[in-house]
């Protein structure tokens, strides 16, 4: 033992009083103008907007008698069960279905074009744009685009529900997936490229296995939005609850329009609760 | 003393004249060594020497710009296609990192080590894979001592046990030279004595070429039959464990070995002009 005068971190207190390095940070003198600006062009670009969608609170303040007597009208709703409850449950089971077929046979082709969307596991590099473009492209067009294509091709009624919601939803659940297979840790499937493993292989007992808990949190993510995106696709004919809230509106019986809302209400819950309940038993 | 080179033929690993450069910076000169079946063999080295970069030209993870690397004597540059995937499929590389698939079990797992055996439609689930495949990988788990674990999830057990499991994967390769980067960092002090004594019963048992990168000395001194130093991409020694001494190990790790890669010019201009006023 070296007995010592001071104790290491008394030498290293000594020598603050004289600093080796000086702390100065580096000045910025753009950083105020470009804040400066940033600021300037937000504001600008809302002054546009707010002129450019007729953007007047002040017809709200005068238009809210007729809102009231709208409302109004709607309450109490009607809770007759052959005219109004009957229906709108059964509207509302053809929504959800619906929503669940344009989510589920999605899957296929989302999964495919993912994989090829995917920059760790995509076969080549213009198969990777190709793919891309083809998700970036059912994505761009919205499903109600979509409903309105299929309703001219198969008729009105929820089959053009479904068809418009698997092209909408193959675009953004691809997207969803390829992002979330290229985070994933690339290490396992680096071990299985030096054990001579093949890109097929590879994907399929690497990539695939170590995304699934993220898969099957966005897909239900997108089967919550699709159930909702279906009501509206409603609107346009393609049958559901949609349509009856429509009708009801059309002929003014606002009562039966409320009951079907508030129906709509119960259903968004119970999807919202049952996605909660699988991803906490996943994340368990 | 031998002749290295083509006539000799060496049961295992052997290096010659490695190099490799990143973006005109020289990482690697001249490294030469072998790796015998039955021999366990450590490479010691400071952060940045190049060991990885070493393990991962030999795996050919990264390319070398020059050097031969040769298994039981045939040097890989010499074949092709489907020869060469045979020969580099005789090394398996274990990593720090483990790189298992957390969620499939560990039986699943060390399955997959066979994959370049097994037809690409019967790989698409563990489902399909051939009886005897994991009939294999069971044997392999035994060997090394997880077959009780054989159907628990790889995440479900300990940070040894995963190390375990990954070199079960190799066993199931059938590799005959095991490369490992770092196993034990990531393992507490039982674990990693445990993930040693088995890479050194592997090697002295079973008669694979075993190296692994170590950052503990005495671990390598302990289990390794040599110890191999690198020191900014050229190796200082190459000797039995049993002959490396302290001083050797002082030159990998002297604190001032790397002043030069030190930026010392901390200071901005204006920072200077503020402590001489
Ligand atoms: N892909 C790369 N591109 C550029 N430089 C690299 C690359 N890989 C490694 N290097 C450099 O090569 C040198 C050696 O790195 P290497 O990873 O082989 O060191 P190491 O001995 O394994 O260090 P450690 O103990 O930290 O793992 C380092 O200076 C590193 O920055
Ligand atoms: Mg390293």
């Amino acid at each position: 033992m070296t007995p010592r005068t001071l104790t290491p971190a008394a030498a290293r207190r000594e020598t603050t009083s004289t600093p080796r390095v000086a702390l100065v940070r580096p000045k910025k003198p753009l950083r105020w103008i470009t804040t400066a600006a940033v600021a300037a062009a937000v504001v600008g670009l809302h002054a546009v907007a707010i002129e450019g969608t007729d953007f007047k609170p002040e017809l709200l303040v005068d238009g809210w008698k007729g809102m009231a007597a709208f409302i109004g009208d709607a309450f109490p709703p009607d809770l007759s069960w052959e005219k109004t409850l009957k229906p709108g449950l059964e509207a509302t089971l053809v929504t959800l279905w619906i929503g669940l077929l344009g989510t589920t046979l999605s899957v296929p082709f989302a999964l495919l074009l993912a994989a090829l969307a995917a920059e760790n596991t995509s076969p080549h590099r213009l198969v990777y744009q190709a793919a891309r473009a083809i998700l970036s492209f059912f994505r761009a067009v919205p499903d109600i685009v979509f409903a309105l294509i299929f309703v001219t091709a198969v008729g009105l009624g929820p089959f053009a529900g479904v068809l418009a919601l698997i092209c909408h939803n193959t675009g953004v659940m691809g997207k969803l997936w390829a992002e979330s297979m290229e985070e994933i840790d690339a290490g396992p499937q680096e071990a299985l490229r030096t054990a001579g493993a093949n890109r097929i292989q590879q994907v399929a007992n690497a990539t695939l296995p170590m995304v699934v808990p993220q898969f099957v949190g966005l897909l239900l993510y997108r089967f919550d939005v699709n159930v909702r995106s279906s009501l509206v696709l409603g609107l346009v004919g393609a049958g559901g609850i949609g349509l009856l809230i429509n009708q009801s509106i059309k002929s003014f019986q606002f009562d039966s329009m409320l009951t079907h809302i508030l129906i709509v209400l119960v259903l968004i819950i119970v999807v919202d609760q049952f996605s909660a309940w699988i991803r906490r038993r996943l994340a368990a | 003393m031998t002749l290295s080179g083509q006539g000799l033929s060496v049961q295992g690993l052997s290096v010659q004249g490695l190099g490799k450069s990143f973006n005109g910076r020289t990482v690697l000169e001249g490294v030469d060594f072998s790796v015998a079946a039955g021999e366990l063999v450590a490479f010691l080295g400071a952060n940045g020497s190049g060991k990885s970069t070493t393990l991962r030209c030999v795996m050919g993870i990264a390319s070398p710009d020059s050097g031969s690397i040769s298994i039981d004597g045939a040097a890989l540059e010499t074949l092709q296609g489907r020869d060469l995937q045979q020969a580099r499929q005789r090394m398996a590389m274990i990593f720090q990192k483990i790189h298992l698939v957390p969620r499939r079990t560990a039986l699943d797992n060390v399955c997959a080590g066979a994959l370049a055996r097994i037809p690409t439609v019967r790989s698409l689930s563990p489902l399909l894979f051939p009886a005897d495949v994991q009939q294999e990988a069971l044997d392999c788990l035994d060997r090394v001592g997880l077959a009780d674990r054989a159907f628990d999830r790889v995440g479900r057990l300990s940070g040894g046990q995963q190390q375990r499991v990954a070199v079960a994967r190799a066993l199931c390769q059938r590799a005959d030279v095991v490369l490992a980067d770092e196993p034990v960092s990531a393992l507490d002090p039982r674990a990693a004595e445990q993930v040693m004594a088995l890479l050194r019963e592997l090697a002295h048992s079973e008669g694979l070429a075993v190296a692994a990168v170590l950052h503990q000395p005495d671990l390598a001194l302990r289990y390794a039959d040599r110890s191999i130093g690198l020191l900014q991409g050229s190796m200082t020694f190459n000797l039995p464990s049993t002959e490396v001494t302290a001083d050797h190990l002082d030159t990998l790790y002297a604190p001032d070995r790397d002043v030069s890669d030190r930026d010392v010019s901390v200071r901005t201009p204006s920072a200077d002009r503020t402590t001489a006023a």
